[in-house]
């Protein structure tokens, strides 16, 4: 997904739904419907912040039906590179913005015969639109969200209306917590579960699963890396015959960007593989963040995800 | 004549115990109890814990049944946690959509025997969303095939030769190597639609 294929929307609500979470509302410039997409779908949102451009994956959380807006959350990050702060501080209602269209990475397995749902904190909003899609249908599926307090449970309201005792809550404060073991050793064949919150509860959740005899295939998870800092270092893209040098708090992919070639990508925090780049030439270790590649294929060094990943290194060289 | 390349062809490949699955379901009709007895031998090599968690669901092939061919006495005698032999495939197949009605995620499916019954044991496996991951298949025994004919939609049993008549509609099938998981059939299309009569020879090919 390249630039040219945004979309212009404008903010039309704001709501803070928890002392960190930001509810918005977007609307197509000018009216008209949104394109259409599936529960789980994300969008990646173009923030023009000061000399930087930022560009952050959110997950629709508005009903797959509604297409006269879209929804996301946004939790305010205290390691931020600037991202969720510019969307806590500086948009407003009125304010536009770049989005790129939806893209699903986390979608229902549409032949379960039970799905399991478990969230964490801000990872309840891929599951807000699928339960739209699940809600009255003939499946079975339960909803475990696991929140540190109270006041932490964004759309619990909604939730409790809709969902009734299919919803499970559990409060950190109260020293309440997900039985994964108890969940997941007794479900029917056909169960699939799927994960969303800190990469502690997902890691948790798959290592369980697989403990438990669970097959991949059944196992569905998300989580957007926000690319972390590191050194300062330098690139040379091949084809493009282009030194690129790396700040630490930018990652390598934006660092491309800015100097003009395009790498193709889909969700920006290390998930869809979409852009995996060549690794020519490399003196020195690189730092895999992501989720797609295998531990073979990182410990090889010959592939690697710019939107999340580094290198420490007097020479990178890269097929682009 | 007979297309061949086509990737609906299923591929099977030795069975192997798979030890990351919980509980082990396994079904073979006739001469697939051999490639089952040896998984189990596997596990009781390396993972005998894994035994009580097997059970096992038999049905004698009457055609292939000789009195050296291992049977349900072997799969008694390798203390696995159940095994039954049932009268018929119809009756054995009945009972394993109860067992996976009952079974809980982390179950593997482990079926052999001639291609026709694990493509009817596939048939309802897929129906309980098991996926690849979690079913190995071997073949072993007769290739003859289920045939559908995409006219008429009757499936005809036990075909072993190139072409076929239909039961139903009679008319003359070429036997495609194309397979539908949903129906556990090979399709059958009319052979002769474009020259009405002219038929190449029947030959024996599904042994």
């Amino acid at each position: 997904m390249n630039d040219a294929q945004t979309l212009a929307v404008e903010v039309v609500g704001i709501e803070q739904v928890t002392p960190l979470i930001k509810h918005f509302k977007l609307a197509a410039v000018g009216g008209g419907s949104l394109p259409a997409f599936s529960g789980g779908s994300h969008i990646i949102v173009v923030m023009q912040g000061g000399d930087r451009v930022h560009k952050n994956p959110y997950s629709l959380l508005s009903a797959p039906q509604q297409l006269d807006r879209y929804e996301i959350g946004v939790r305010r990050m205290e390691e931020s590179r600037g991202g969720s702060h510019y969307m806590h501080d500086a948009v407003t209602v009125g304010s536009r913005l770049e989005i790129a269209h939806p893209v699903n990475l986390f979608g229902l397995d549409k032949i379960a015969r039970k799905h399991l749902l478990i969230a964490g904190g801000i990872g309840i909003t891929p599951f807000l639109a699928q339960l739209e899609d699940l809600h009255g249908g003939a499946v079975p599926y339960e909803l475990h969200y696991s929140v540190r307090s109270p006041e932490h449970a964004a759309f619990l309201e909604r939730l409790r209306t809709r969902e009734g005792d299919r919803l499970h809550m559990y409060y950190d404060s109260e020293a309440q917590s997900i039985p994964f073991d108890a969940l997941l050793a007794a479900q029917p064949l056909g169960t699939h579960v799927y994960v969303c919150g800190p990469a502690g509860m997902i890691k948790h959740v798959i290592g369980t699963a697989q403990s438990y005899g669970w097959p991949d295939s059944h196992i569905h998870w998300e989580q957007f890396s926000a690319p972390p800092v590191g050194d300062a270092f330098e690139v040379f893209l091949a084809r493009s015959n282009l030194n690129v040098r790396v700040p630490p708090d930018q990652s390598l992919l934006e660092s491309i960007e800015a100097a003009g070639v395009e790498v193709p990508y889909l969700c920006r925090g290390g998930v869809c593989g979409f852009c995996q780049t060549k690794v020519l030439e490399l003196d020195g270790e690189l730092q895999h963040n992501d989720h797609f590649l295998s531990d073979a294929e990182k410990a090889k060094g010959k592939s690697i995800m710019p939107c999340v990943s580094r290198a420490r290194c007097q020479r990178l060289v890269l097929d682009l | 004549m007979l297309v061949t390349g086509i990737k609906s062809k299923p591929v099977y490949a030795p069975l192997q115990a798979d030890l990351r699955g919980r509980y082990h379901l396994m079904l073979a009709m006739g001469v697939g109890a051999a490639p089952l007895l040896r998984v189990i031998a596997e596990m009781q090599d390396c993972a005998p814990q894994a035994l009580k968690d097997t059970q096992v669901l038999f049905v004698p092939d009457s055609a292939t049944a000789a009195a050296d061919t291992p049977g349900i006495d072997e799969f008694r005698a390798a203390a696995v946690g159940g095994a039954q032999a049932y009268p018929t495939t119809a009756a054995l197949l009945s009972e394993f959509k109860e067992v996976l009605a009952s079974s809980l995620m982390g179950t593997r499916l482990y079926v052999a025997g001639p291609e026709s019954f694990i493509g009817l044991a596939m048939k309802i496996a897929l129906e309980f969303n098991l996926n690849k991951d979690e079913i190995r298949a071997e073949e072993c025994g007769t290739l003859a095939r289920r045939v559908y004919c995409i006219h008429c939609r009757a499936t005809a049993e036990n075909v072993r030769t190139n072409i076929v008549r239909c039961l139903s509609c009679e008319r003359w099938l070429l036997v495609r190597d194309h397979y539908s998981r949903r129906l556990a059939a090979y399709m059958g299309v009319m052979v002769d639609a474009e020259a009405p009569g002219e038929l190449p020879p029947l030959k024996e090919v599904f042994l």
